[in-house]
Formats: C-alpha cells, structure tokens, sequence
C-alpha cells in the first residue's frame, strides 16, 4: 500500500476531508494497537478519538520525508495508551494486563469472523511460532525498540532483526498472498 | 548495505514498527527514497502490520469520528466565539461598572454640595439671629430713651459750648433729679481726637466741686450717641471735658467743651 502523501499534505492544510479519508484507512489498525495495550473498549475507544485529535492538532510535526506516517501514527497511539495505563485510575481498574497479547485477544474475541482475510489471519495466529509472538507483540505492539527488546527476549540483536524478518514474512504471506 | 541485504536484514520490518535507532532509521530512509524496491517492501509489510492490527480491533464505533470533528471543530470554533462573545459582555460589564461609579460620584458630589450649602444657610441664620438681637436691643434702648424723654420725672437742660474752646459745641441733659440718673445726649458734640475721651462732670458752685459722672464711653450709650449716667451727687451744673483716655481725676477746664447750670 502506497502512502498517500497528497492526502497527508492536503490534512496539514487543514483540509478536514482528507483527514477524514485517512482516519478511514487507518483508524481501525491504530484501534487495534490502543485495545491490545488497555484491553478495554471504552478506554480504547476515548484514546482513539484522542490520538486523532492530537494528530489534527499536531499535523505539522510529521514530514512524508522523515519516516512513515503510519509509523508516526503508531508511536502518537502507543504512547497515549502506554500512558493510560500507568494512570492511577487505570491501574485500580484492570490488574495484570502485560502478559496479554494479540494472539490471546484474537483467539477470545469474535472478531475473526467479521473480519474479510480472517481465515488467512487465523491460521497465521494457528501456525505462528510463541517466538513470533513474543517479538511481534513487542516491537509492534507495546513499541520496545529492538535493544529493548533484546534484552527483554535475552536475544542478540542481530536475531531479533532476522526472527522479526521470519515472522513478518510468515505473516505476509497470509494476510496478502 | 545494498537493497537486497537492506530487505533482507530485518531493519525494514523494525522501520515500520518505529524500533530501529535514529541513524539506522535514517539510512533506511534515505534507502526507500533511492530503490523502489525497498519502499515496495515497506509498503507490503506495513500492509501487512496494519491488518493483522485491524484484525485485533473490536469494532470501531461510528461515534468516534463524529466526536473527533467535534472536538476539532470545537477547537476553531471556539477560538472564532472568543474573539466576539468574551468580549460583549465584558464591553457591557466595564460600561455597567464606570455608569455606576460615575452614578456613585455623582451622588456623593451633589450629598457634598447639599451639605456645604446646608452650612451657609446655619451662618446665614445665626448672623441674621445675631442681627435680630442686636436691632431688638437697640430698639429697647431707642424705646427706654424714648420713655425717659417723655416722662415727667426728667427735666431736659442744654449745655452750651465753652466760646474759648469749642463754641458751636453743645450737649443735652435729661436728668432725674429725684433718683440721680441723667441721660446726656452728645450729638452736638464734635467727635473726640484719637487717644482722648469726653468726661462728663457734676459741678458744686460754692465751693467749686467738680466729680466724676463717667466718660462718654461704649458701656454708658443706650442709644446712637445718648449715655446713661447714674450714682452722682446732687448737680448745680453739668461740665463735660476732653481727657486722655480712661478718664482724669480732675477736670481738665482748658478742654472744657460744654457747661451748664441746672436749674429748677
């Protein structure tokens, strides 16, 4: 999928029907990330609608020269929810949420079935070694930089940029063919 | 690095998730802008990131949106409002205030002014009171002359002047000679030097006598120019002299100005 620059630029002018076009493509990948991380639907649900207001404020701050806008999308979301849940209000809440990840939300909701590369996605989340789902709910997910995440997996570094490699290759290859 | 050890690496997969330190990162950057082939395989595992994301997402409520145009919508608006309904009120709010500290001065200048005449008008009274007693007084004393001028009991003498000293001079005697009280009209008499006073005397001929009456003063007038004189002995004659003021034991009969005998 190819960036949409034009859109990007057209946003930073402040023109709300691209921002509404881009909220489209990607709002729900940003949602995902933000659930992931609070486990709760409303949470998740406030956080988003404050991510995307940040990046309406925040327009500016991005260049299409400087990374991915999906990466800075990532980052803005990640954060605010990793912020949510050191609140005191979040932590009274929820206990325990770090040793959930993608594949026990996936496998305990229903949300495969509505979803139309389900099938693809849910023999991925089948075949997918605990290794790949260890090192792609940290770098993607919960946003651990790769020495973080060498630490955390007591893995060199060089061997979480090729097993990241392996298990997004395998993903690929499901989700798109 | 080239393109296809770049791709192969594991950076690229690490440059979408936002891991990679920031000059690895840069040199990823620079790679996509010059080989295709690099930003086409980053394309494909964003893909591929953004729907396994998707897939993990509940259901995105439609409210969201609606609330983040809102709230973006709320941003500009509200800075629009600001500028016109903060202000109007504020406008009318300052005017109210100075309207009512100009009410308030004004009220206070014209409590200030009230007052002030107020106090004219209580001097105004008591020098007019103070006029009044002093008219009632004279008038009694006008009235008690008036009486006494009238009455029986007095008998009037003219004292004509001394020829060698003041010979167009001359004073009245309205005397009681039953209790002793004289009243002496001055009006014929010039007006006393700075520094001198007239002294009104009561003469025995044989031996010649002469004792004070009083001086032609302030606290013996009863009216414009008439002196009340009591407590004398008998008089044969009436003298009245010019004397340095408070009056001299004897008569100074150089400065004798006016002289008459009584007569019955």
């Amino acid at each position: 999928m190819e960036q949409p620059n034009d859109l990007i630029i057209e946003m930073q002018n402040g023109n709300e029907k691209a921002f509404s076009r881009l909220y489209t493509m990607y709002s729900e990948a940003i949602y995902g990330i933000i659930y992931s991380i609070v486990l709760d639907e409303k949470t998740a649900e406030e956080l988003l609608q404050d991510v995307f207001i940040k990046v309406w404020n925040n327009a500016s701050s991005y260049s299409v020269n400087k990374g991915r806008f999906f990466t800075w999308l990532l980052n803005i979301a990640r954060n605010a929810a990793i912020d949510e849940t050191r609140s005191k209000a979040f932590k009274n809440s929820r206990k325990n949420l770090s040793t959930t990840n993608f594949v026990d939300i996936l496998s305990s909701s229903d949300s495969l079935n509505r979803k139309t590369n389900a099938i693809g996605i849910k023999k991925f989340v089948d075949a997918l070694k605990p290794a790949c789902i260890k090192i792609i709910d940290l770098l993607y997910f919960k946003g651990y930089t790769q020495a973080e995440a060498s630490k955390t997996l007591e893995i060199p570094l060089g061997t979480i940029k090729t097993r990241s490699r392996t298990c997004i290759n395998e993903l690929r290859v499901m989700v798109l063919g | 690095m080239n393109p296809e050890e770049l791709i192969a690496s594991g950076k690229l997969e690490m440059y979408v998730c936002g891991a990679l330190p920031e000059d690895e990162a840069l040199e990823v950057q620079e790679a996509i802008q010059t080989f295709p082939e690099v930003r086409r395989e980053v394309e494909l595992i964003e893909e591929s990131l953004l729907h396994l994301a998707e897939t993990v997402a509940p259901p995105v409520q439609a409210m969201s949106w609606t609330a983040i145009l809102n709230a973006i919508r709320n941003i500009n608006t509200s800075e629009d409002t600001k500028v016109r309904s903060l202000n109007l009120p504020a406008i009318i709010g300052w005017a109210a205030a100075i309207l009512f500290m100009g009410g308030i001065m004004w009220m206070l200048k014209q409590t200030n002014d009230l007052n002030e005449s107020i106090q004219v008008t209580t001097t105004e009274n008591t020098v007019l009171r103070e006029e009044k007693v002093k008219v009632e007084s004279q008038l009694a004393e006008n009235t008690e002359v008036l009486e006494v001028l009238r009455s029986k009991d007095y008998q009037a003498y003219t004292l004509p002047g001394n020829q060698a000293v003041a010979p167009e001079a001359f004073a009245k005697v309205y005397l009681n000679k039953k209790d002793n009280v004289a009243y002496i009209d001055t009006k014929g008499l010039p007006a006393p030097p700075r520094g001198k006073v007239y002294q009104v005397w009561s003469l025995k001929m044989d031996p010649l006598t002469p004792t004070s009456v009083g001086l032609i003063s302030a606290e013996n007038e009863m009216g414009e120019g008439i002196y009340k004189f009591v407590n004398f002995p008998d008089p044969e004659a009436f003298g009245i002299t010019l004397e340095p003021e408070g009056g001299s034991e004897a008569p100074t009969l150089s400065q004798l100005y006016t002289l008459g005998m009584i007569t019955i």
